[in-house]
């Protein structure tokens, strides 16, 4: 038991939600996407804004329509750790927390191998951009609070996103900004429901780019791409499930598209802070 | 130390009369924090430009998360905190078999400034968990009773959870207010009782028909105050700056008709019947100006 919090029942359930018999269901039979106004190569608007938090030294709060989060970068600051050797590279350390209420069902304090894993691929994706061997005996944190989850996916991207923000907010030294972008493969038109049918089986899956959480249910694949756009350099790439080669190479194509554009939309939210300064200034 | 020609507060206290110990301002303020703020307090405002008695800016906004059945923003300054409510179906007590849950957790992650660290909970978060939550068990903010589905098998369990996105002081302001904004904003969609299992309806947007409100019996709102110095100088709405020097703290909640909810005073300095009032007095007034920000 949890004694460090204020207790609740043991046991709480989410009830079951019971749909009128003509309520429809989003499907990609539809052959439209779950927002119909995106076309499958269409992103969510991003909504990017660094300097919300008042303590760190960099932040960044990101919004893609539903998928809110807000990162915080502290340091470098000297390693605090007791009984940690001498590193003649800087530590990165980051740690991705989905808030209690982010999620349909509601997720326990508990942290859990999602967030583990979240935040390897976040450390993962951000050290090739930061030079750390130039930070000797010092650490750098990046906390992500996710405030609300719409696909996972989209949820890894914009993490990637606004903690490289965050990172230069803070003034540490980067080859590049790293853009994050997720896309899902998803089989569309009649081929699921008859998928015996060779002919309609045969049918190459739809890349659509940053899916949401009912899209997502009946993606087939999915794949996250990390990329430095003035670089031209990929720092990461997490595909799953089955796909082809072509179809696969097609996504990271699209992927890097997308990123140069969010490359820009990064590019203004840093301007943006430092007009902001000069203006307190 | 290269260059000593900056104009210092400590110049003007006297303390340093030697041009070699001339600092820049920002330099005195980490070394003689107690003292920097003393020459500001002296004049009767306080280095971010306050009066002594004036409150940050305050924003509440509702319904940001729509993954949560009730949801609220708050910032006060530079705090800024977002309350999620979310509403699970779980066994009552059995010496309370049509009682429901609350259950209000503060989460003051390591995002939000360097002084937290990862893992459970600080010992500050718990104390502020425990204060909202004895605040709304004790001046029976909601009747637990209505959370009843089926007297002895389900009732609603809301799970209040606020969380610190950015930590500037006077987090215990604004979790209640978050608290209280996120349960206004609650709806929960009437559930039906069948063999052991709850049922919703869903689909369309909740509205009047299918969803219910809570029917909030008050809402107590806080406002709280530090103790600076020696003179224990009151000073409203502190920032972190300002409680990380002072000497005690007063919060004082009050509902909406003005009736005492909680008065909390921690710390060692002793304050007079006279301090008092003038906290209750204050915090009369900015509760007006708090729940008007709410209604807007």
């Amino acid at each position: 038991m949890d004694r460090k919090r204020v207790p609740g029942p043991e046991l709480s359930v989410a009830p079951l939600v019971e749909y009128p018999s003509d309520f429809k269901r989003w499907t990609p039979l539809d052959e439209i996407r779950h927002d119909p106004k995106r076309q499958p190569e269409d992103m969510r608007p991003i909504y990017l804004k660094t300097g919300l938090i008042s303590q760190a030294n960099g932040s960044a709060y990101i919004e893609l329509e539903k998928t809110k989060l807000a990162c915080g970068v502290y340091g470098p600051r000297p390693v605090k750790k007791v009984g940690q050797v001498f590193s003649g590279k800087g530590v990165l350390y980051c740690e991705i927390k989905f808030a209690t209420f982010s999620c349909a069902k509601r997720r326990t304090n508990i942290r859990d191998p999602q967030e583990r894993e979240l935040s390897q691929i976040l450390s993962q994706a951000l050290s090739p951009a930061i030079q750390l061997d130039k930070l000797p005996k010092s650490a750098i944190d990046i906390y992500i609070t996710v405030l609300e989850s719409d696909g996972w996916g989209s949820c890894v991207a914009a993490a990637i996103t606004a903690a490289s923000v965050a990172l230069a907010h803070a003034g540490i030294e980067m080859l590049d900004l790293v853009a994050g972008c997720s896309a899902a493969y998803i089989q569309t038109g009649p081929s699921i429901s008859s998928s015996k049918d060779s002919i309609a089986a045969s049918r190459p899956p739809q890349i659509f780019m940053d899916a949401d959480l009912e899209e997502e249910k009946y993606e087939q694949g999915a794949i996250v791409l990390a990329y430095m756009p003035s670089l031209n350099e990929v720092t990461h790439v997490l595909q799953s499930g089955k796909a082809e080669g072509s179809i696969i190479s097609q996504s990271v194509e699209h992927c890097m598209e997308a990123c140069n554009k969010i490359y820009a939309v990064m590019h203004h939210a840093l301007l943006e802070s430092i007009n902001d300064n000069k203006e307190a200034l | 130390m290269s260059s000593s020609t900056t104009t210092t507060p400590a110049a003007v206290n006297g303390l340093a009369t030697s041009p070699a110990f001339t600092f820049s301002a920002s330099t005195f303020q980490k070394l003689h924090p107690t003292e920097f703020f003393r020459n500001f307090v002296s004049q009767g405002v306080r280095p971010d430009g306050r009066l002594l008695s004036s409150f940050r800016p305050t924003t509440v906004h509702y319904g940001v998360i729509t993954t949560a059945n009730g949801s609220a923003m708050v910032r006060i300054g530079g705090t800024t905190v977002v309350c999620g409510v979310k509403a699970e179906v779980a066994e009552p007590k059995l010496d309370s078999p049509d009682q429901g849950y609350l259950v209000p957790n503060v989460d003051l992650s390591p995002i939000c400034s360097n002084t937290f660290r990862p893992g459970p909970p600080s010992e500050q978060a718990q104390v502020v968990s425990e204060s909202i939550n004895r605040v709304l068990k004790e001046s029976k903010v909601l009747d637990l009773k209505d959370l009843c589905i089926e007297e002895g098998k389900a009732v609603w369990a809301l799970w209040i959870d606020v969380v610190c996105v950015s930590y500037d002081g006077n987090i215990y302001d604004a979790a209640l207010a978050s608290v209280m904004a996120a349960l206004k904003n609650v709806r929960i969609r009437k559930p039906t009782y069948e063999e052991g299992v709850v049922k919703v309806p869903g689909g369309e947007a909740a509205d009047d028909e299918n969803s219910f409100k809570l029917n909030l019996a008050r809402t107590p709102l806080s406002t709280s105050f530090v103790l600076f110095d020696t003179s224990l100088t009151l000073l409203t709405d502190p920032n972190f700056a300002e409680e990380s020097i002072s000497q005690g703290q007063i919060s004082v909640t009050i509902d909406e008709q003005g009736q005492l909810c909680a008065i909390s005073k921690v710390g060692a300095a002793s304050s007079s019947q006279t301090l008092l009032k003038q906290c209750v007095e204050r915090a009369r007034k900015r509760n007006e100006e708090l729940r008007s920000i709410m209604n807007q």
